[in-house]
């Protein structure tokens, strides 16, 4: 017969076991990160839509960029349990890849790029930053755990 | 008195409820990604095909942005391990909550 008095023990005992399993899986939402991701992506829109010019003429620009999107890396892979998000950055950022970091590397390599990759490219890397932003925001409140 | 039996049943047709719940909704969501994502590669690839006839796109661009939709399918995929993830967490925390509303619910 179950009393209330053993009741309560394995309650807890269960509870325990699922909330430490739960937890181990993935990081909490954090509201910085979340700014960070939409800053950076209407600077990065932003800066891209000048790409059929001169690199030369936004060269500084450039480097202002990806030292925020290095900060924007680190950030993200100093979280714990954040390496889904961080994997996400290391791909929009690789300059051997084909989203954002790929395509700086290729204005920086070419000087200027044609006016339709550009707005292409625009899509893309506006929805990669969609798939990091929402990640981010579809993560678990720490308020929720309270 | 209630019986640990009648506590399981409990449990069991509370627990049938909360997972029919959650995954109906899950399936809901992820067919509609799912056919979101289909339905953007097919548009892409038309105006790219267009681009690169009219020499609006160079071949060196179209190849970019065909391993740009690859690197962009990845992070989606990485976004939906993300919150499948997440999910589990709030189920997880749902089947506390059922568990301990089922036992009080039995026995208290």
């Amino acid at each position: 017969m179950i009393t209330k008095a053993k009741l309560l023990p394995l309650l807890s005992a269960l509870t325990l076991s699922l909330t430490i399993w739960s937890c181990a899986s993935i990081s909490v939402f954090s509201p910085e990160a979340y700014k960070q991701a939409v800053d950076l992506k209407v600077e990065s829109l932003n800066l891209m839509s000048f790409a059929t010019m001169p690199f030369a003429d936004y060269e500084e620009e450039v480097f202002y960029l990806t030292t925020e999107l290095d900060k924007a890396f680190e950030f993200s892979k100093g979280r714990p349990d954040n390496e889904i998000s961080t994997e996400q950055w290391e791909i929009l950022i690789n300059e051997q890849g084909n989203l954002l970091g790929g395509f700086l590397k290729r204005w920086e390599t070419e000087g200027s790029l044609s006016e339709m990759f550009v707005t292409e490219m625009q899509i893309l890397v506006s929805d990669a930053f969609d798939t990091i932003i929402g990640l981010e925001s579809g993560k678990i409140d720490p308020s929720e755990f309270k | 008195m209630p019986t640990f039996n009648d506590f399981i049943s409990t449990l069991k047709t509370d627990l049938l409820d909360f997972a029919k719940e959650n995954l109906d909704e899950y399936k809901d969501e992820l067919l509609k990604d799912g056919t979101l994502f289909i339905e953007k590669v097919k548009s892409d690839l038309e105006r790219w095909t267009e681009g690169l006839a009219s020499g609006a796109l160079s071949q060196a661009d179209f190849e970019f942005l065909l391993k740009g939709k690859k690197d962009l399918a990845q992070m989606e995929a990485l976004k939906q391990l993300g919150l499948s993830k997440i999910r589990i967490t709030k189920i997880t925390n749902g089947i506390i909550d059922v568990v301990v509303s089922s036992a009080f619910k039995t026995f208290l």
